[in-house]
């Protein structure tokens, strides 16, 4: 079953890896929004996101030669634009972890009422968040990345990833209970 | 998990809801892709225009000799012999430094040549530049070691038969081309 997964959208990649521009397409077409939503959730500019979206699908497919089925292309595809738009915020000097480097060890169990089941209010929450927070939050909560794939995305240590996690949940919350 | 968590992670498809400007996307990444073919079935050499070629020419043998000089002069002589060998170089590459600019302004100045066969010429110009500050750093850097010798030896060689083959397209072409005043 899980190999299966493996191999979706396999007679596309298998003919966009030797350049066929119509299997490219169609690759396109079926990520395309999605990752233009993984991309604008992180930057929150459209015209950022569409270059970082533009750059990563030539980046796939220029390298789809070293693509051997150990993910999903999707996850593959995702990572690569998750790194480039994490690498664009770096470059903009813009803080991708909290900037206070303190590692707090934060119990599991969090005090304030987590009992908000508002996707709205959530949003709204998240987009309130300051950088730093919002990536950890992003990159755990939405786009499914254990603590150890985003300590390799943000080039920090599983610890650091787990409680700056933490610290930025507590905060979405209390921005939440402000609604 | 808590339940917040677990809300969130089971609901995350509702937080995509931008739509991306799909064929404005795509078109970039098409001609990106498209540029990249290009340059890879153009190679490195094969310029169009019989005055690139010419010049191009030029510029690898010019290339060529400062590090041929270089690395058969520096490798055989003594400390004393090698501090004028290195004041020797550089003479010898400020004179061609000062050939290749000259080329570099006549293209630039060319009526004649296209503003895409001047692109192709000042590209090739940067690429050979890289290589060729590259190559010299690691020569002096490493110039006892026996593999770095042995891999600019290759790279001569490389650039010999990249002449040879330049030389060839030149013999082909129709066209004809000024080039008296330089001596290879």
């Amino acid at each position: 079953m899980k190999a299966n997964i493996l191999y979706t959208h396999k007679d596309l990649v298998e003919k966009s890896k030797s350049g066929d521009r119509n299997s490219q397409y169609q690759l396109y077409k079926l990520y395309v929004d999605a990752m233009y939503n993984v991309s604008i959730r992180i930057l929150n500019i459209k015209e950022d996101a569409e270059d970082i979206i533009q750059d990563s699908f030539v980046d796939a497919f220029k390298n789809l030669g070293s693509f051997r089925y150990e993910s999903t292309f999707g996850s593959w595809l995702k990572r690569i634009v998750i790194n480039k738009s994490i690498n664009h915020l770096k470059s903009k000097k813009i803080p991708v972890i909290p900037l206070d480097q303190h590692e707090y060890h934060i119990s599991e169990e969090i005090d304030e009422s987590v009992d908000i089941r508002d996707i709205k209010k959530i949003k709204k929450g998240i987009a309130k968040l300051p950088n730093g927070y919002k990536q950890i939050i992003i990159l755990y909560l939405i786009e499914g990345y254990d603590h150890k794939e985003i300590s390799e995305i943000l080039g920090i240590t599983e610890a650091t990833s787990k409680s700056q996690y933490h610290r930025a949940k507590k905060k979405l919350i209390q921005i939440i209970n402000t609604f | 998990m808590d339940d917040f968590e677990k809300y969130i992670k089971e609901n995350k498809l509702l937080f995509d809801e931008h739509e991306a400007d799909q064929d404005k996307i795509w078109q970039g990444i098409e001609s990106e892709l498209e540029i990249t073919k290009e340059k890879k079935s153009r190679g490195f050499i094969q310029l169009k225009s019989p005055f690139l070629k010419i010049a191009a020419g030029i510029c690898i043998l010019i290339g060529s000799f400062s590090i041929l000089t270089f690395f058969t002069q520096s490798s055989m002589g003594t400390p004393e012999q090698n501090s004028a060998i290195h004041q020797e170089l550089k003479d010898i590459d400020n004179y061609y430094k000062g050939l290749v600019s000259f080329q570099v302004a006549l293209v630039k100045k060319h009526s004649k040549l296209s503003s895409r066969d001047k692109e192709e010429f000042l590209s090739f110009m940067d690429e050979l530049d890289k290589e060729y500050i590259v190559l010299k750093k690691e020569m002096t850097a490493n110039l006892n070691n026996e593999y770095i010798l042995e891999a600019i030896v290759q790279n001569y060689k490389k650039r010999i038969e990249l002449i040879e083959n330049l030389l060839d397209q030149i013999k082909d072409s129709k066209k004809s081309v000024d080039n008296e005043g330089y001596i290879l």
